[in-house]
C-alpha cells in the first residue's frame, strides 16, 4: 500500500475553512448540475403566436430543397428537416422511444407496412379534421385505405412501391439470355448466367429485409393479415407464401443466388459488379442503383417482374411510405398542412420524383412529363412507364398487421437461419406464423384460429 | 476533540444540534455531491424505473389499432422470461463464448504482462502502449473496422484466403460468427487486462526476487512461485471484469448484424434486451429482461469470486 497523505485537508473543519463560502459554493454546484441535467431533458414546446417551427424526420433522399421551397413561401410555418436513417435502419426505434418519452417530432416518414403498428402505439395524431373534403380522391385508391382507419386519417400517402425487374441488359445480351417473363424462366436464367460466368449471380437473396420477400409473396397471392369478424386472420405460411419460399429455397440450395445481407457493403457492391445481375425491386429501387452502382450507368433496364403463370399480369409491392403527424405535436394543424402540401402539390411531388425517383401516390402526377422522362442511367428508358403499367397490377387488398415490428424481427431471425442452412425458408414461415399469433394473443389482440 | 466534549455537555436544542450537524457534513457533502447526483440520475433512478416498468405490461384490444393501455402485471413478465428460449439460448451462447474466450484472453494478457515485466524485452514503453491502443478505440469503431475485414464483399483478408483455395471460408457463417466476435473482443480487451496484471507485477517487492535468486531459482521458477501467485488477485479481478463484459456484449452483434444474416436479434442477452425495447417496442418486457440479466451477471461474478477467494486474497 502506498502511504498517501490522507490528511491533506484537516478532518476537523474548525475555523480553517470559512463557513460562509461553502453555502454559496454548495448552491452553485447544485445549480450548475441541475441546469445541466435539465438541459438534457429536451425541448419544451409552448404554443405561441408568431412563426411556428415544425420538426420533420425523413429518409427520402434530396428532401432538403423541397423543404426549403416550403419555408421560403410559408414564413409562419417553418419546417426543420432532419435526415434520418431508413425506418428499419433505426428510425422506427427512435420514433417508438420518442413516442414513449413524449418528445416525438411533429412530422415523420412511415412506410405503409408499419402504419398499423404505429397506430397501435397511440402515437399518431388523427388529422382527419384538417383534411379538406375531396382529398382522398387525389391519391391512388389503395394508398388512402392504408392511411385511414374508419373515419380517422393517420397519414398522407407519399409514394408507392410497385415492383418490377431491374436487370443488367448488357450481361443478358452478352450471354445471350432472354429476359425472363416467368419465375421458371428466371430460374433458368440464373443457371445459365452463373454457368457462363461463375462470378456472376442472378440476384442476391437477402434475408435481412423481409419487406422484399413479402412483396414477392404479395405478388403470388399471399395474404398475411386479414380481418374477419373483428379479429385478425394470420396467413404468413399460406400456400402462396410457401410457394415463394420453396422457389427461393431451390435457388439457394443450388447456390445460384448470393446470400449477402441486405444493404451491407457486399450487397451494394454486388449491384456494381455482376453479383446481382437482376434485382426485383420497387420503383424507388431505381435510385438505389443509381446512387450505389455508378459504374454500371447505361447497363440496366427495367421490365415487369416474372410471373407465376405464363402471360399473367400481377405485380407485388414493396414499401412506399407516408407522412404522419405525431400525437404530441403542439401544432397538428400546421403539420397536417405541410404533409398535404408535400404530397399533393405538383411542385414538391415533382421535386421528389426527380431527387429520389419516388413513384408518387398522387394520381394526377402519374401521367405527368416529370414522372415519365427518359433516364440516362437506364439507357434512355422511360423507367416509370413500366412502373405505371405494373402499378395497376398490384393486389390492393393486401393488409398489414398491427405487430409488424415483431413480425419483421422474427422474419429476419428465421430467414437468416434458413439461408445459412439451419432449416428451410418454408419452416421459417411456419416459425414466424406461430410466433406472430402468440405475440398478438399475448398483447390482447383478437386473432382467429 | 476538546471542542466536541464541551458541546456535548451543553445539551443543546434540536435546531442547534442540527446546525452543528449540518456544519460538520456540509463540506463532505459538497465534495460528494457531483458523484451522488450523477450516480442517482444515471444509475439508481434508471434502475428503479426499470424495476418499476418490469411490473407493468401494455395491453391492446380488438384489432390492436387503437391506443393501448398500460396495466399492472405483477411478475407476469418474469414468468414469461422462464419460457423465453431466445433469452436462454443467448445466455448459453455467452456461456460458451466466455468459457472459450475469457481464458484465452487472460492467458495472452498474462504472458504479455510477464514479458513486459521481464528484463529481456526492449522498447517496453512502445509495446505497452501499442498493446493498449485497441482499448482506446471505441467498441463500435472496433466492430466496424473488423466488420470490413470480415465482409466477403470488401475484405482483402477474405479475398486472400479465397485465393489460397479455401473458397468456402466465411468469417460471418453461422458457425464462425461467434468466434469472429470473440476475436474482436480479445483484440480489444487483452491490452487492458495486461495493464492491470502488469501493474500487479510492478508492485511485487524486489526483495522477493533477490531472496529467490539466493535460493537458486531459475527465471521460470520466479514466474511460477513468485510472480503468478502474487498477481493472482489481479487475474481474478480481470476475470470478473471479463465475465461481466461477456454478458454485456452489444456493439459486436449490432454492427455485424448489418453485414451478416447469422446474427439474430437475440444473439447476445444485452442485444436482445435492446431489440425487445426499441425495435419491438416492448419496454416493459425488456425492463424485466434487463433486471434478470443484471441478476445473472451478479450471480456469475460473485460466484466466481467465491470460487477463487483464496487466490483473490480474500481469505
Amino acid at each position: 500500500m502506498p502511504h498517501s497523505s490522507h490528511r491533506l485537508i484537516p478532518s476537523t473543519s474548525s475555523g480553517r475553512l470559512p463557513n460562509k463560502l461553502p453555502n454559496k459554493l454548495l448552491f452553485s454546484i447544485f445549480g450548475v448540475l441541475i441546469i445541466t441535467l435539465s438541459a438534457c431533458g429536451g425541448a419544451s414546446s409552448a404554443a405561441s403566436s408568431g412563426p411556428v417551427t415544425l420538426t420533420f424526420w425523413s429518409w427520402v433522399p434530396n428532401l432538403q430543397p423541397v423543404v426549403d421551397s416550403w419555408n421560403a413561401t410559408h414564413p409562419n410555418i417553418q419546417v426543420k428537416f432532419s435526415e434520418v436513417t431508413s425506418g428499419q435502419g433505426g428510425t422506427y426505434a427512435k420514433m417508438f422511444t420518442a413516442i414513449k418519452a413524449k418528445n416525438a417530432p411533429d412530422l415523420g416518414q412511415i412506410e405503409y407496412q408499419f402504419l398499423p403498428t404505429f397506430e397501435g402505439t397511440g402515437g399518431l395524431a388523427d388529422i382527419s379534421q384538417y383534411i379538406p373534403a375531396g382529398t382522398s380522391s387525389k391519391f391512388v385508391g389503395w394508398t388512402w385505405n392504408q392511411v385511414t382507419q374508419g373515419k380517422a386519417v393517420y397519414a398522407v400517402p407519399q409514394d408507392t412501391g410497385p415492383m418490377a425487374l431491374f436487370y443488367r441488359k448488357d450481361l443478358f445480351t452478352k450471354y445471350n439470355i432472354s429476359v425472363p417473363t416467368t419465375w421458371a424462366e428466371y430460374a433458368d436464367a440464373a443457371a445459365k448466367l452463373h454457368a457462363a460466368n461463375p462470378s456472376c449471380y442472378i440476384t442476391n437473396f437477402g434475408a435481412t429485409d423481409p419487406g422484399w420477400i413479402i412483396g414477392l409473396m404479395w405478388q403470388a397471392g399471399g395474404r398475411w393479415f386479414r380481418v374477419n369478424n373483428n379479429a385478425w386472420t394470420v396467413g404468413i405460411n399460406d400456400t402462396a407464401s410457401q410457394q415463394v419460399a420453396n422457389y427461393w429455397q431451390g435457388l439457394v440450395d443450388q447456390k445460384l443466388v448470393k446470400t449477402d445481407a441486405d444493404w451491407s457493403d457486399a450487397w451494394y457492391k454486388d449491384l456494381d459488379n455482376c453479383g446481382s445481375s437482376t434485382w426485383v425491386s420497387a420503383a424507388w429501387g431505381a435510385n438505389t442503383i443509381i446512387s450505389n452502382a455508378p459504374d454500371t450507368k447505361g447497363d440496366w433496364a427495367v421490365a415487369p417482374m416474372p410471373q407465376w403463370t405464363a402471360g399473367g399480369q400481377v405485380a407485388g409491392n414493396w414499401g412506399g411510405s407516408s407522412t404522419v403527424v405525431f400525437k404530441d405535436s403542439a401544432h397538428p394543424k400546421e403539420a397536417a398542412e405541410f404533409a398535404l402540401w408535400l404530397n399533393s402539390t405538383t411542385q414538391p411531388v415533382e421535386l421528389m420524383v426527380k431527387g429520389a425517383q419516388l413513384y408518387p401516390a398522387l394520381t394526377s402526377e402519374l401521367s405527368s412529363p416529370a414522372v415519365n422522362t427518359p433516364s440516362d442511367f437506364y439507357g434512355g428508358q422511360v423507367v416509370n412507364q413500366v412502373f405505371g403499367q405494373v402499378s395497376s397490377q398490384v393486389d390492393t387488398q393486401f393488409q398489414w398487421g398491427p405487430t409488424m415490428d415483431q413480425v419483421f424481427t422474427d422474419m429476419n431471425d428465421a430467414l437468416g437461419a434458413a439461408v445459412s442452412g439451419n432449416g428451410t425458408l418454408s419452416q421459417a414461415l411456419d416459425t414466424v406464423q406461430t410466433k406472430t399469433v402468440n405475440a398478438m394473443k399475448a398483447a390482447g389482440i383478437s386473432v382467429n384460429g | 476533540m476538546q471542542e466536541s466534549i464541551n458541546i456535548a455537555q451543553k445539551s443543546p436544542s434540536r435546531s442547534a444540534r442540527f446546525k452543528r450537524f449540518w456544519r460538520r457534513v456540509k463540506i463532505p457533502l459538497m465534495f460528494m455531491a457531483p458523484f451522488w447526483i450523477v450516480f442517482l440520475a444515471f444509475f439508481i433512478i434508471p434502475i428503479c424505473y426499470a424495476v418499476y416498468e418490469s411490473l407493468y405490461k401494455t395491453v391492446r384490444s380488438g384489432l390492436g389499432l387503437g391506443p393501448p393501455s398500460v396495466v399492472f402485471a405483477g411478475f407476469e413478465n418474469y414468468a414469461q422470461i422462464l419460457h423465453d428460449t431466445n433469452f436462454s439460448t443467448s445466455l448459453l451462447r455467452m456461456l460458451l463464448f466466455g468459457i472459450v474466450q475469457v481464458p484465452i484472453m487472460l492467458v495472452v494478457a498474462l504472458i504479455l504482462a510477464l514479458l513486459m515485466d521481464s528484463a529481456v524485452v526492449r522498447f517496453k514503453t512502445f509495446f505497452r502502449l501499442s498493446f493498449f491502443v485497441p482499448y482506446a478505440i471505441p467498441g463500435i469503431v472496433a466492430a466496424l473496422l473488423w466488420g470490413f475485414l470480415y465482409d466477403p464483399g470488401v475484405s482483402p483478408v477474405v479475398a486472400l484466403i479465397h485465393n489460397l483455395g479455401l473458397h468456402n471460408f466465411n468469417f460471418l457463417g453461422s458457425n464462425s460468427i461467434l468466434w469472429s466476435m470473440a476475436n474482436i473482443v480479445t483484440w480489444e480487451w487483452t491490452g487492458y487486462n495486461m495493464i492491470i496484471i502488469f501493474a500487479g507485477l510492478q508492485a511485487i517487492p524486489q526483495e522477493l526476487y533477490e531472496a529467490s535468486r539466493v535460493d537458486g531459482s531459475t527465471g521460470l521458477d520466479v514466474v511460477r512461485y513468485i510472480k503468478i501467485p502474487l498477481v493472482a488477485p489481479a487475474i481474478v479481478l480481470t476475470a470478473i471484469f471479463s465475465i461481466i463484459g461477456t454478458l454485456q456484449i452489444f456493439s459486436e452483434p449490432s454492427i455485424l448484424r448489418t453485414i451478416s444474416s447469422n446474427v439474430t436479434s437475440s444473439f447476445t442477452p444485452n442485444y436482445y434486451v435492446y431489440n425487445v425495447a426499441f425495435v419491438n417496442n416492448n419496454f416493459q418486457y425488456s425492463a424485466a429482461l434487463a433486471v434478470v440479466l443484471a441478476i445473472v451477471t451478479f450471480v456469475f461474478s460473485f460466484g466466481f469470486l467465491r470460487l477463487t477467494q483464496r487466490q483473490a486474497g480474500l481469505e
